[in-house]
């Protein structure tokens, strides 16, 4: 395959990038209404909390606000990935991506870039509303945050990717596509320090450091290099095997002739 | 150049267009070698192979099923083939499938292949982008404004697609399609769904890029009067084997028969229609009332004077008898057995 310039490459993320910032402020009602969905969802669980638990709700407060930006997050990570393929196939445009000269492959690294990105947009908008409502404070140090939340994250897109495969050969996946939607929500408060196989899990280890870092104070240079190492084994593992299935099943899908079709 | 194969002949063993390299100055853009796809029992595609120089407009031409879509995804490596190579401008699509879309550019389902969302120029930019193509650099946009304004979008280049008509949707996306200043276009139906004076249009633009610039151009489609009029040459499929492969003159020609039309007034007796039917090949014989219309293939147009006096017999008056020119639908129910299903 042709090397691709490091130019040709940004101008494939700049492209990439514009195209979903173009979609966001051409359809600005249905930007912030899905970002107001999930304010309104947290502010339900707060508000609700408060009037159950009373006080004592408080003191899992920060744990939830954590793990709430982290759990947006990884749903926009991966509905932006794996939704996005089976938009495309709807659309018609999918092969035309396939047909990129710079590859499928670069195109949808450059996808995956700009939607963790974009993740990241929106988990910092909704984590800002949280602080705002609660009248919190955490710690957001953004040398630890952001390369905690890019590994994290890079285990939602091996599964990601893993969807997204399976939706191109097997077109209606949509049931198993939202209930892993909800099985984030259980990786991102699944007790790790009590069961340390859980670390393996996709998003499990990313969640435990992020909480420590956001809530305890801890910074990524302050956290064990064992704990760093996995989350970074897990995070480029689970998008490696992931890209590696989302490979074999394109193939599949082009044996079978189903690459387009939807 | 090419022989036209006989009909049946061609079925059973489809015939390369031949062509003699010694002649040939530049190499074919397309090199389609024994290209075969089976899904399990069924063969889709069977054994094609043909070349095709630069700036030639092809015509693939077949029944509903007949493997056309399949041949053309083949050929473009959406398709894994079973067997077989394809070449665009002497790269292999399936080894280097990078390599060769950047010489290549499709439209296999027309508008749908843009994103409706964006504008016109911001799919230019998007799928430029796809090659690494900088959109805002000043040859690439003036090269975006020159297409833009010989497909007439060029005063709707910043109209969102989802604004326009869908013969304008169809030429965005053949406008992306060829905005790379690629060497080969393939299109799958490119005038489905548009009027007639966009299918225009759009025929007329085809072929000055094609005249002009050299464009390379296989499409598909089910309408003969765009292949009749625009194609070079036309490959016809049935049952996913090459039947046929000439010029459209040729094709015709190769079906070019004595065809007469006969329309009387009056009686005609059932004895007289029993022998005109076992004397003659009549294609067809319609009777409506006292008038009976009837489509006849003499082999010797020296017949005809005998042909009328039967027709007149049982004292009916003849009304008319044309002869029929054959045309490009003819020749295709003819490669086809009548397939236009």
């Amino acid at each position: 395959m042709r090397t691709a310039s490091t130019r040709e490459m940004v101008i494939l993320l700049r492209e990439v990038a514009q195209k979903q910032y173009i979609l966001l402020r051409r359809y600005p009602v249905n930007t912030v209404g899905g970002l107001l969905a999930i304010y309104v969802f947290f502010a339900l669980i707060f508000f609700g909390g408060r009037a159950v638990a009373g006080p004592a709700f408080d003191d899992s407060l920060d744990s939830l606000i954590v793990g709430y930006f982290l759990v947006t997050m990884a749903f926009s990570a991966y509905q932006d990935l794996a939704g996005n393929v089976m938009t495309e196939a709807q659309w018609g445009t999918l092969e035309q991506l396939y047909m990129a000269p710079l590859g499928f492959g670069r195109v949808m690294a450059a996808k995956t870039v700009v939607n963790v990105a974009f993740s990241f947009l929106w988990g910092g908008a909704t984590l800002v509303l949280m602080l705002v409502t609660t009248g919190r404070t955490l710690a957001i140090d953004l040398l630890t945050v952001i390369p905690v939340g890019i590994f994290a994250l890079a285990s939602v897109v091996g599964v990601g990717f893993v969807m997204a495969g399976l939706a191109l050969l097997y077109k209606r996946v949509n049931s198993i596509f939202g209930l892993l939607q909800f099985g984030f929500i259980g990786l991102a408060a699944a007790p790790v320090e009590q069961a340390p196989l859980l670390k393996v899990l996709p998003l499990a280890q990313g969640s435990f450091m992020l909480q420590r870092a956001m809530t305890g104070g801890v910074r990524l240079w302050e956290f064990p290099l064992a704990d760093i190492g996995v989350l970074v084994a897990v995070g480029v593992g689970y998008a490696v095997v992931g890209y590696a299935v989302f490979s074999v099943l394109t193939r599949r899908a082009r044996q079978r002739g189903v690459l387009g079709h939807y | 150049m090419s022989t036209p194969a006989a009909p049946n002949a061609a079925r059973e063993t489809p015939v390369p267009r031949t062509v003699d390299h010694d002649e040939r100055t530049v190499p074919p853009v397309i090199e389609v070698s024994t290209l075969t796809k089976r899904y399990g029992d069924v063969t889709a595609v069977d054994d094609v192979s043909f070349s095709v120089e630069q700036g030639t407009i092809l015509g693939v031409l077949g029944p509903n099923g007949a493997g056309k879509t399949t041949m053309l995804k083949a050929m473009l490596g959406l398709l894994v083939p079973s067997d077989g190579t394809v070449r665009v401008c002497g790269i292999d699509v399936h080894a280097h499938p990078a390599r060769a879309y950047r010489r290549l550019g499709a439209t296999l389902e027309g508008a749908r292949n843009v994103y409706w969302r964006l504008t016109v120029r911001e799919n230019l930019a998007f799928f430029g982008g796809l090659a690494g193509e900088n959109a805002s650099d000043p040859a690439v946009r003036a090269r975006h404004d020159t297409l833009l304004d010989q497909l007439g979008l060029l005063d709707r280049a910043d109209d969102v697609v989802n604004e326009l008509s869908r013969g304008m949707k169809q030429k965005v996306a053949l406008a992306c399609a060829l905005a790379r200043d690629v060497d080969v276009a393939f299109l799958d139906e490119p005038t489905l769904g548009l009027d007639v004076e966009s299918s225009v249009d759009l025929r007329r633009e085809l072929r000055r890029l094609a005249d002009d610039r050299g464009l390379t151009v296989v499409l598909t489609s089910h309408d003969m009067s765009v292949v009749e009029d625009l194609c070079d040459r036309v490959l016809v499929v049935n049952h996913g084997r090459l039947v046929a492969d000439d010029d459209v003159t040729s094709l015709v020609e190769l079906f070019r028969t004595s065809a007469v039309r006969v329309v009387v007034d009056g009686p005609l007796s059932a004895a007289t229609e029993r022998t005109i039917q076992s004397d003659y090949t009549v294609e067809s014989w319609e009777t409506d009332g006292d008038r009976t219309r009837v489509l006849v293939a003499l082999e010797d147009a020296n017949d005809l004077p005998a042909l009328a006096a039967r027709f007149v017999a049982d004292g009916g008056r003849l009304v008319s008898v044309n002869t029929v020119e054959p045309d490009l639908t003819e020749a295709f129910l003819q490669l086809t057995g009548g397939e236009d299903r």
